[in-house]
């Protein structure tokens, strides 16, 4: 203790300094104390205030950010004694999970599973955001302790969500499954970090010593280490084998919540990743554990098991589900190339994902909504009848497929040159494979994609059903995002270059 | 304006009209379609005329000589140490593509007039028709890969939802099964269009690019890179450029389609409605054949030339056994479907030859087919509309009953088998001529092709004898009698011109010929080039 004490000035002044670039994440706190507030003053109206407040909060948040992503340039901060880290690409995740989690909060009301919840909505409001904090801080973590902190508050969020509409046993079902999962993926994560912690002797992944540090130690135990904390951000992000959770909790939440969880964790858990992996590469001395082969086979295996799975899917939101885990494939494809090109490929993806998975999660909740339709048998000749929604489907499906003209199929191409480029430098064989079954997969996802439209049109409506009144600002959201979509499409610098 | 561009997105404009006018106008939508696809008939004529010909107009593989050209930045990607990302609009036409033009824009207006038959949803049906030609326009006119491959991709979702919506009975198996055919192909291509990206480099600006012609020189593959001429470099254990050659041209192959990976297009001819199938026979085929050349023989003309005896082989192969398929078929519109496989198997043939004869051939034969099929296709649409069948042993003199349809009938057939005076003759010889002439491909091939064109002989004649002749008998009986009236005055302006078209070229074949020459011996020209 006595020799930290000439130490401790200087610790505050850094602490003090940060807060600065802080700025974002001291909106969200401020505004999750409003938000708790607003709630208990305003409980009548069913939220509504709150969910104007915690937009408009959002959107400043968003500003924030924007002011770091001019300030920061191509620098990189270390941010209270080098517990978070901050430079371009983490700015741009924050922006894509700040803009998803303002669409999402419009979205909430909309559906009527969710809006018919007796609770109201207010507590869903802090809820959110609070995890878009717990968001944030993950995006930026660079010491072990922030990860597992922001991990889990994330997580315990996302507990509080799935299980926000419970009176059906199936939903009960799925938030009680994504409890366990999630406390014993937790708990794998943090045997790993002790063990981690244990062998480098910091928690600080950018201390100088870490390297060196696991070099001197056993490999198995370093390789199980980092396999063990990998596993938990695999968990997040629903990497095969650890996505057997995906399916159920996403069927049986309230599809905004799903658009929650398939989105927002995700994006987050790759900036995780890619931060956690920075260390390793960045080493080239670093032999133990060879991280292209680990998350090669383990993006392979992704990509084939979701896209299949996904084909003999009926329910909507069990077939995006599946589809969700092989997009993560795909993304871990960018990861595997450790370059500056590979991330920003990275980044574009997943915004492209978000927008495109956010829009069919609003036309499955419009569906559910309008026509009680959940599974593809429902969608039999609503195309027809809904001509404006079910054309903004097939955009949307198609951009999820990457077929051009779409914002997914520049997302693919970028991601697919950010590897070849890597490929050409290296080659490395299991780039190629990656290559490979990402092609071979989009024909695959293709084949389910498609099926929703093939309903929607092709099918003919066998017996009248009941229509029950539509949400025409569902319909309008959903409408700009596939406008987007295809913009994207056709210009896709104006998103990419800003990556 | 440029004309080019004109051409690929006036049917995008009359599409958007479509779409936002009322549905009560909807009897106006099928005459809006004719105004688009008539004035890009204008427009084609005009390319055709004043499109000029001569060795310093060949285009091929020198920027500067392609014509009606424009050249656009259009996506600029910023990649930080790999450069930038960088495509452009680029649009513009040689020998090779200025009569797949003209043809796209006669058989889209053939495929309107055949649409007179649809009777739902015809606000859906009209954009999508729109949107298709739209893109067929835009391959065979692009110029960048990128591009090309967008306008090429494109064209598939319409078709999906052309044959799954307006088909016949198994039109959603039909509709999914082309729609999974194509795109695996085109998938990997992409692949490989991504693979050259990175290998080729614009001497103008140093960053990588997308420019086909740029592909084409091998001096543009930068040092070491994956397809580089030089580098010799292997994927997987076979030599790169072999297997890129070999996956652009498998996603071709598909289109054209080549046996054995013609499955799809029985399924799809068969159920597609009439003006669908009219715009598959007559335009989207070629558009495989049209890339073959482009793209294929363009970028990788040694590893074309080293494997003309594999790709004669599938010429051939498609010829005889499409032939023999057609032959056992009882339903008209699948005998003519099969007809198609084996027809296009003469373009496969030409190209192989890599003669100047054989090449010319095998244009004319894309040309030539695209008239004809559209023709025979037209007139099977005429009877199954009236009776709803098309069994071919479910009638019998037709000659007596529909003697002015029977004429047109056996003006198509005659052409098609390749009766001397027709333009199907004239493909069909140079093909084999060229065959003969090469030392590429052995002869016993061109003898096979011969075989072809008697085969086709014996199913046409054999359909005609069986359906026409003989003395007058249908299934439906007297009610069919009744239905299977005259030829109505709009049938009649269908297929007129292109009962004439098919005269024409086969009396005049300089027509054709002569635009095409100097862009053809460019390519032989080319090619040799690269392989010393």
């Amino acid at each position: 203790m006595p020799q930290l004490l000439p130490n401790i000035s200087a610790l505050l002044n850094n602490v003090t300094d940060s807060l600065d670039m802080f700025r974002p994440e001291l909106c969200l706190i401020v505004l999750f104390l409003l938000v708790m507030a607003c709630d208990l003053i305003y409980a009548s109206n069913k939220g509504r205030a709150c969910r104007m407040l915690t937009c408009a909060g959002l959107l400043l948040v968003l500003v924030a950010n924007w002011g770091e992503y001019i300030e920061t340039d191509d620098n990189v901060l270390f941010l209270f004694n080098g517990s978070l880290i901050l430079h371009h690409s983490n700015i741009v995740l924050k922006m894509i999970i700040d803009a998803v989690a303002f669409a999402i909060v419009l979205f909430f009301p909309w559906d009527d599973q969710l809006r018919k919840h007796g609770k109201g909505m207010g507590d869903a409001y802090t809820i959110i955001t609070a995890s878009v904090l717990g968001l944030h801080v993950m995006v930026m973590s660079s010491t072990l302790l922030t990860i597992f902190l922001s991990v889990e508050m994330v997580s315990i969020a996302s507990y509080l969500l799935v299980a926000y509409r419970t009176e059906s046993g199936f939903s009960a079902e799925a938030g009680l499954k994504y409890v366990l999962f999630g406390m014993a993926a937790s708990a794998v994560m943090l045997y790993g970090i002790s063990l981690f912690y244990g062998l480098s002797g910091t928690l600080n992944l950018f201390d100088g010593n870490l390297i060196t540090h696991l070099q001197q130690a056993d490999t198995a135990m370093v390789t199980l280490a980092v396999v063990l904390i990998l596993a938990g951000i695999g968990f997040k992000l629903s990497v095969v084998p650890l996505h057997f959770w995906v399916p159920d909790v996403y069927q049986g939440a309230a599809t905004p919540v799903t658009a929650y969880l398939s989105i927002l964790p995700k994006i987050a858990g790759f900036g995780l990743l890619v931060t956690f992996l920075t260390p390793f590469i960045a080493d080239p001395a670093w032999k133990q554990v060879d991280y292209v082969t680990l998350l090669s086979v383990a993006g392979i295996i992704t990509m084939i098991a979701g896209n299949f799975a996904a084909v003999w899917q009926q329910n909507v939101k069990r077939l995006l589900a599946y589809s969700g885990i092989g997009h993560t494939g795909f993304a871990l494809m960018a990861v595997v190339t450790f370059s500056a090109q590979g991330i920003k490929a990275l980044n574009f993806y997943l915004a492209v994902y978000a927008v495109a998975n956010l829009g069919t999660l609003m036309l499955a909740s419009y569906f559910a909504n309008t026509m009680k339709a959940e599974n593809l048998d429902d969608y039999k000749g609503l195309g027809f009848k809904y001509p404006v929604a079910s054309v903004c489907f097939v955009i949307l499906l198609i951009s999820l497929t990457g077929i051009p003209v779409s914002a997914g199929f520049n997302a693919k191409v970028i991601v697919f040159s950010a590897v070849y480029e890597v490929y050409q430098q290296g080659h490395n064989v299991m780039l190629l494979t990656l290559l490979m079954t990402g092609a071979v997969t989009t024909v695959v996802s293709l084949f389910y994609y498609l099926k929703i439209p093939l309903y929607l049109f092709l099918k003919k409506q066998e017996s009248e059903i009941h229509e029950y009144p539509s949400y025409k600002k569902l319909l309008v959201m959903v409408v700009i995002l596939s406008a987007l979509i295809i913009l994207l499409g056709i210009f896709p610098d104006l998103l990419a270059n800003l990556m | 304006m440029n004309m080019l561009t004109l051409f690929i997105f006036i049917p995008a404009l009359f599409g958007l009209l479509i779409l936002v006018l009322p549905d009560n106008l909807k009897q106006t939508f099928k005459y809006i379609t004719l105004a688009a696809t008539l004035i890009q008939l204008a427009l084609g004529i005009y390319l055709y005329l004043n499109f000029k010909t001569g060795a310093e107009f060949a285009g091929i593989n020198h920027e500067q000589q392609f014509q009606f050209v424009q050249k656009l930045p259009w996506i600029s990607l910023n990649l930080g140490n790999a450069g930038r990302m960088q495509v452009d609009y680029f649009v513009g036409i040689d020998g090779i593509s200025v009569l797949m033009l003209v043809m796209t824009a006669v058989v889209m207006v053939i495929a309107v007039l055949a649409s007179w038959e649809i009777k739902r949803n015809l606000k859906g049906f009209f954009a999508l028709f729109l949107m298709l030609d739209m893109a067929v326009a835009g391959v065979f006119c692009a110029l960048d890969f990128f591009l090309f491959y967008l306008f090429y991709e494109l064209m598939l979702l319409p078709l999906y939802f052309l044959i799954g919506m307006w088909g016949g009975v198994r039109r959603e198996y039909a509709a999914i099964k082309f729609f999974l055919y194509t795109l695996f192909g085109s998938v990997f291509m992409l692949l490989i269009m991504v693979g050259l990206y990175l290998s080729v480099t614009d001497p103008g600006t140093g960053n990588h690019t997308f420019n086909l012609i740029s592909m084409m020189n091998p001096a543009n593959y930068s040092e070491g890179s994956v397809f580089s001429l030089t580098s010799h470099q292997m994927l997987f254990g076979i030599p790169a450029r072999v297997l890129g050659f070999t996956v652009i041209f498998i996603a071709f192959a598909i289109k054209v389609p080549v046996v054995p990976l013609h499955t799809w297009l029985p399924d799809a001819h068969v159920e597609a409605p009439t003006p669908v199938s009219i715009i598959l026979a007559g335009v989207l085929l070629k558009v495989g054949g049209y890339g073959i050349i482009r793209i294929c023989m363009g970028i990788f003309p040694e590893v074309a030339m080293s494997g003309a005896f594999w790709l004669g082989l599938l010429g051939v192969i498609s010829i005889i056994y499409g032939a023999l398929n057609a032959l056992a078929q009882r339903d008209l519109k699948r005998l003519i479907a099969y007809s198609s496989v084996s027809h296009m198997g003469f373009v496969l043939l030409g190209l192989a030859s890599l003669t100047a004869e054989g090449v010319s051939g095998a244009m004319m034969q894309m040309v030539s087919h695209g008239f004809l099929s559209s023709m025979l296709f037209f007139l099977v649409g005429i009877i199954y509309e009236r009776v709803h069948d098309r069994d071919i042993y479910n009638f019998r003199g037709l000659a007596t009953t529909m003697p002015q349809y029977t004429t047109f009938v056996m003006i198509a057939f005659f052409a098609s088998l390749g009766l001397p005076g027709f333009s199907a003759f004239v493909a069909e010889a140079f093909t084999l001529a060229g065959t003969f002439k090469s030392e590429l491909v052995p002869h016993w091939m061109a003898v096979c092709g011969s075989v072809g064109i008697l085969l086709s002989a014996a199913y046409f004649l054999w359909t005609l004898q069986r359906m026409f002749f003989g003395k007058e008998l249908l299934k439906g009986g007297e009610s069919w009698k009744q239905s299977l009236t005259g030829l109505k005055v709009r049938e009649k302006l269908a297929l007129f011109p292109l009962a004439v078209l098919a005269l024409a070229l086969g009396v005049m074949p300089s027509l054709v010929f002569g635009k095409i020459n100097d862009s053809v011996l460019a390519l032989i020209e080319f090619t040799k080039q690269v392989v010393r």
